[in-house]
């Protein structure tokens, strides 16, 4: 596990350009610690999430993560990058589960800006988590407000 | 099989709730997040905040922590919640029900001390057909708004969608 945090100054949006990423947050070697985590904090306690017995019980190899844990750890990149004010709204796509011993990287990248009248302005942002082998978790895309 | 479109715009439930710091927190930390805005009232201070803000996708855990029961309205679905019809009646077929995709709009941070009013509906409701399955999608929204001003604070959409092989 090593979670990462700006500790930086967020960039400004003069110095922001379509194509941009933030640092990318790699989650190393997920588990069921961080999945029964997440279920005490957000109240989530379906048992797919954290009982193997009852997720193997309909067919899954074990027990899988929350989508909003990802989705959590998702809106993290951009505010990690931007500041915790910055985003104005975030869409997520739920695309496969997320199995204990994966390891993903979380991404975010400019795709368009649009400035305000007086200062600063919103960028748009392509989302993505993604596991060891490349395959997709989540996509998605959010709106940031940048000075 | 049709899904029953007259749900449409049908509200499933209202919720008052208060933003509390320690579930604040607790939810960061299960985010791995080490951001001291969220843990020190002075570093969010210094951020630009009045108070702890909450992470942003907080809100979809809100009704969990802050629905304290004495606050709560009279709810207006009389204890007939569409969606869960709709996705009680899928799931007894043996739909498998996922949570597809969800949305979070921000008008202001939400931060420790917030009270807020709630109330979700039926946004849209709409099948699809696949060579192996039928597949219903439910989109259902809550508006956030501050119980004190009315003034909406963060717009949730919530997309659940029910497979059923065919």
């Amino acid at each position: 596990m090593s979670p990462t945090t700006s500790t930086s100054a967020p960039p400004r949006f003069a110095d922001l350009a379509v194509g941009d990423a933030a640092p990318p947050l790699v989650i190393e070697n997920l588990s069921r610690t961080h999945f029964v985590r997440y279920a005490g904090a957000s109240g989530d306690f379906n048992p797919m999430h954290h009982d193997d017995t009852i997720a193997a019980s309909v067919g899954n190899p074990s027990v899988f993560g929350h989508g909003m844990l990802t989705a959590g750890l998702m809106a993290r990149v951009v505010k990690d990058w931007l500041g915790p004010e910055a985003i104005r709204k975030i869409n997520v796509r739920f695309a496969k589960q997320v199995w204990p011993g994966e390891t993903l990287t979380f991404t975010a990248r400019v795709t368009g800006r649009e400035a305000a009248e007086l200062e600063g302005g919103l960028v748009e942002l392509e989302l993505a988590a993604t596991n060891q082998d490349g395959e997709q978790k989540l996509t998605g895309t959010a709106t940031a407000a940048v000075i | 099989m049709a899904v029953d479109t007259s749900a449409i715009g049908k509200t499933t439930g209202a919720w008052k709730v208060t933003v509390e710091r320690g579930p604040v927190s607790t939810f960061a930390a299960a985010l791995q997040d080490t951001n001291a805005v969220y843990r020190d009232a002075n570093a969010a201070r210094d951020a630009g905040f009045e108070h702890i803000p909450a992470p942003p996708t907080f809100t979809f855990a809100l009704q969990f922590w802050g629905a304290f029961t004495e606050d709560q309205p009279t709810d207006p679905t009389g204890g007939q919640n569409p969606m869960h019809q709709i996705m009680g009646d899928l799931f007894a077929k043996g739909a498998l029900v996922l949570h597809g995709e969800q949305e979070f709009e921000y008008h202001r941070p939400v931060e420790v001390g917030d009270v807020l009013v709630g109330e979700g509906r039926i946004k849209d409701l709409y099948e699809k057909e696949t060579d192996s399955a039928h597949m219903t999608f439910v989109v259902m929204q809550t508006e956030w708004k501050d119980a004190d001003t009315g003034a909406p604070v963060v717009t949730e959409q919530f997309n659940l969608i029910a497979r059923l092989k065919k």
